[in-house]
């Protein structure tokens, strides 16, 4: 495996993966854009209104009968945050050419189908079609509704919120409900333009392939000919808790109609320079150790020793430097649950934890790191998060920095850590 | 050692079956670094009742049972737990339980000998003791406790509650806080006794294996035991006509969910042909380039696409459209006028040779990873069915044959509806 970057524009990279492996190519193009209150609800609707047609495929019916005659190719758009980034998403996946008798080349079809979507909208007078908009702008309302629908995952977002009160990283992804109103087809396609021909785009296409035939390709694409050289601001994600008032935990319970409570406790990494990059290993050990893995603590202890949970975990958000440990408690077992969560993290500070755990947090850790190459969506998003850390590491270096963490270095981690927020969804 | 090549998605399966029963299925993938171990018996949730080989009474377990030994299972002798020591080799391991099988997987890209003996060896030592059997039932509590705050969950078993009178396909997998608490060691020890034998479980290995000398390795880590006879599985009777039309529930939500679904009867015959007429069926009815799609999308009553889906093993078959609506009753209103229209109208051509394309790319994509190609090798083998047999029916599928499916299968009085609906 290997990754080949290629600038097409400036602020435009092309980044090929060539991988026989599978039996499909999957190409993708990311948006970014720093995170903010202004644009989060924008760039929300803005996948959901592109994939519902093209200049070429005006309507989402003749898009979808498209990528059903093309061997059914999966075409999946999203928006996601990785730290003060925001991210539109764009994929596709198709069949290799190997494994269809029809003559014409599919990757080169799925290539300018998948261009043809983000890059070529269809437009009405100059403008997005406002049917499109006022139904996406409809969906998207019920999709922010629907935060509460998922209580592990509402639990998370709460704790986030209060961790990072009126801070970027607070932001819901799907923005908010009130910001709708004041969208309309003439003002968005206006800011699309503007994401379009600011933002740093990055396009990933992993497959068995011929690099220079792909570039060829997407050099060659109409949609990508049109695009200008661009700053491509974004927020590099470095080590950074920029957070958080914390000199006194923030304890928050709230109230819904649950069967079970769930806890999330959210921690901060503190004294970390940001020009530290082997911080990150170390963490990410300290963080395997103490509820990443069926041997880690928070599994041993609140899971197999007081059966407080059958789903208990922690984990370590990288590009904000927080851990979120996670609970699915009894109510009536909060203080007992959250005692022992206490107790492994002070187990840590004290160095309580052997060279076999640290060993075998290792082994856990090479094992997924091996395994990066072996589904395609996860290589692509190994590489893109490379990309807005701006830290390259071939996965065998990954492996090599996280062999030379050792004790000491874990132990430091863990007596820099402290509580900032606990959250309690109960009934 | 038996070879089956399919030459359209370019993969070889050796299948063999040992001395002491175990059927053994090798799909090699030459430089795939990941190496996928699924061992299954051929006993899920389902099989509370049943006459073990041999017996002459009928045994009838607690509701949960299959669930709690693929918990327990992991226990060792001395205290240790396989879970732990498979973590510390590197590998990622599990297992799960559906209605109708348990399995025992991991998938390595290092250590991928010790972790297959330990798994070897804990699937063939199960050991049980009182205490280690009461502490699990607090942690299978939060695990029912947990799914009972999934609107998704909620949704989905009242469907199938609302299709099912008798068949315990109604059932909670995991069982009720309840029904685990009568769980005892000896409950354990019968049940594994019974369906764990080589005879009734099934091993897969893909990833990159030479056959020959894989199979030999597997043979060595065999314990003998004595072959059983038929398990007799005990399912009441269960009625034709569904059990009710709708059950509705409400939870903490903000839209409703829905699940609209068909109860279809039990066949022994063209099983992969019928899965795939009906997967073609649902996609022409509201698949995401049908009319009726585009129709409940553009008036706002559907999000998105429908989650379409047929289940079945040999005691039950169902079919499910699922989705969110603000009106649920309304999208099956619209559903319902266009099966009418369809069967009138007769399936359209163009659409047919369509869908069949896209289905047969999803098919192949199947392929591409090592974990779904022996989960899928194995759930299909309990259903006596060979996976490439997808691949090679699909070709063949005519579209007369797909509307004697469809007029049989999509009726109204085989009909049922769930809701998840907000609290106000």
């Amino acid at each position: 495996m290997q990754e080949k970057i290629i600038e097409i524009k400036k602020g435009i990279k092309l980044h090929l993966i060539k991988n026989d492996k599978f039996k499909t190519n999957l190409i993708s193009v990311f948006i970014t854009r720093p995170l903010n209150r202004e644009e989060v609800t924008k760039n929300a609707l803005i996948p959901a209104v592109l994939r519902r047609g093209t200049e070429n495929l005006k309507t989402q019916e003749d898009i979808n009968k498209q990528l059903e005659n093309m061997y059914g190719s999966n075409f999946n758009c999203g928006i996601e945050k990785t730290g003060d980034n925001h991210v539109i998403k764009f994929y596709l996946e198709s069949l290799n050419d190997n494994f269809i008798s029809d003559t014409e080349s599919l990757v080169q079809n799925s290539i300018n189908t998948l261009f043809d979507i983000v890059f070529n909208p269809l437009l009405i007078e100059n403008k997005f079609n406002t049917e499109y908009i006022d139904g996406e702008k409809n969906n998207l309302k019920q999709i922010i509704d629907a935060k509460i629908d998922n209580k592990n995952l509402y639990s998370l977002i709460r704790c986030t919120e209060e961790m990072y009160k009126d801070k970027p990283y607070s932001l819901y992804k799907y923005g908010y409900s009130e910001d709708l109103e004041k969208i309309d087809a003439k003002n968005l396609y206006e800011y699309y333009t503007k994401v379009i021909n600011e933002s740093k785009i990055d396009i990933f296409i992993s497959g068995d392939l011929d690099s220079n035939q792909i570039e060829n390709i997407v050099r060659e694409n109409m949609n990508i000919k049109k695009l200008n050289d661009r700053e491509g601001k974004f927020i590099v994600n470095i080590q950074d808790s920029e957070n958080i008032n914390n000199d006194k935990v923030n304890e928050v319970e709230e109230k819904m109609d649950v069967t079970q409570g769930k806890l999330v406790i959210g921690l901060n990494i503190n004294n970390v320079r940001k020009d530290d990059k082997n911080t990150m290993f170390r963490v990410i050990l300290y963080n395997t150790i103490l509820g990443d893995s069926a041997n880690s603590k928070l599994f041993q202890n609140v899971r197999e020793k007081a059966h407080l949970a059958y789903t208990t975990r922690s984990t370590y958000i990288r590009p904000k430097n927080i851990i979120f440990v996670r609970a699915g408690i009894e109510i009536d077992n909060y203080q007992k649950a959250l005692d022992i969560i206490k107790e492994q993290l002070e187990d840590m500070k004290n160095g309580n934890f052997t060279d076999d755990e640290i060993n075998n947090a290792k082994n856990y850790l090479y094992s997924s790191i091996n395994s990066i190459e072996e589904e395609q969506d996860t290589e692509i998003t190994y590489y893109f998060g490379q990309e807005l850390s701006q830290a390259f590491y071939s996965p065998e270096e990954y492996k090599k920095n996280i062999e030379l963490v050792n004790k000491e270095q874990i132990i430091n981690i863990a007596n820099n850590i402290s509580i900032n927020t606990i959250y309690f969804l109960k009934k | 050692m038996q070879i089956i090549e399919n030459t359209k998605v370019k993969e070889k399966l050796y299948i063999d079956k040992l001395e002491n029963g175990l059927t053994v299925m090798i799909i090699p993938k030459k430089g795939i670094r990941k190496k996928y171990a699924i061992w299954g018996t051929h006993y899920g949730s389902n099989n509370s009742k049943f006459m073990a080989s041999g017996e002459k009474e009928i045994t009838i377990v607690p509701d949960g049972v299959a669930h709690f030994l693929e918990h327990k299972m992991f226990e060792q002798e001395g205290g240790t737990n396989s879970l732990d020591v498979l973590s510390a080799l590197g590998v990622n391991a599990n297992a799960y339980t559906t209605n109708d099988h348990t399995a025992y997987l991991f998938e390595s890209t290092e250590n991928f000998e010790p972790a297959f003996d330990e798994l070897a060896n804990y699937i063939q030592h199960p050991y049980f003791t009182d205490e280690n059997v009461e502490k699990e039932k607090g942690i299978i509590g939060q695990e029912i406790m947990m799914y009972d705050d999934e609107p998704n969950w909620v949704v989905y078993i009242n469907a199938v509650k609302a299709m099912y009178s008798k068949n315990p396909v109604r059932l909670d997998i995991a069982g009720t806080i309840e029904s685990i608490s009568k769980i005892d060691k000896d409950i354990l020890y019968k049940c594994y006794n019974t369906f764990y034998n080589p005879s009734n479980m099934v091993l897969v290995l893909c990833g990159d294996f030479e056959p020959e000398k894989t199979i030999e390795y597997v043979k060595q880590k065999q314990v003998n035991k004595e072959k059983v006879g038929k398990i007799d599985r005990i399912y009441e009777e269960e009625p034709e006509e569904i059990n009710q039309k709708e059950i509705i529930k409400k939870m903490e939500v903000s839209i409703p969910s829905f699940i609209i679904g068909y109860k279809d009867k039990v066949v022994t015959n063209d099983i992969v042909k019928r899965h795939i007429a009906v997967e073609i069926i649902l996609n022409l009815i509201i698949g995401k380039s049908s009319n009726l799609y585009k129709e409940l999308y553009n008036s706002g009553l559907m999000l998105q696409e429908a989650e379409l889906a047929y289940e079945f093993t040999d005691n039950y078959a169902y079919i499910m459209i699922g989705g969110q609506s603000k009106k649920p009753k309304e999208v099956q209103e619209y559903l319902n006028k266009e099966i009418e229209n369809m069967k009138k109208s007769g399936l359209n051509e163009e659409d047919f040779k369509r869908i069949k394309r896209m289905i047969y790319g999803d098919y192949v994509k199947e392929f591409n990873e090592v974990g779904d190609i022996s989960r899928m090798f194995l759930a299909d083998y309990f259903k006596g069915i060979n996976s490439f047999d997808y691949i090679e029916e699909i070709e063949k599928i005519d579209i007369e044959y797909v509307m004697s499916v469809f007029k049989e299968v999509f009726n109204e009085d085989k009909q049922v509806i769930s809701i998840v609906e907000p609290l106000n």
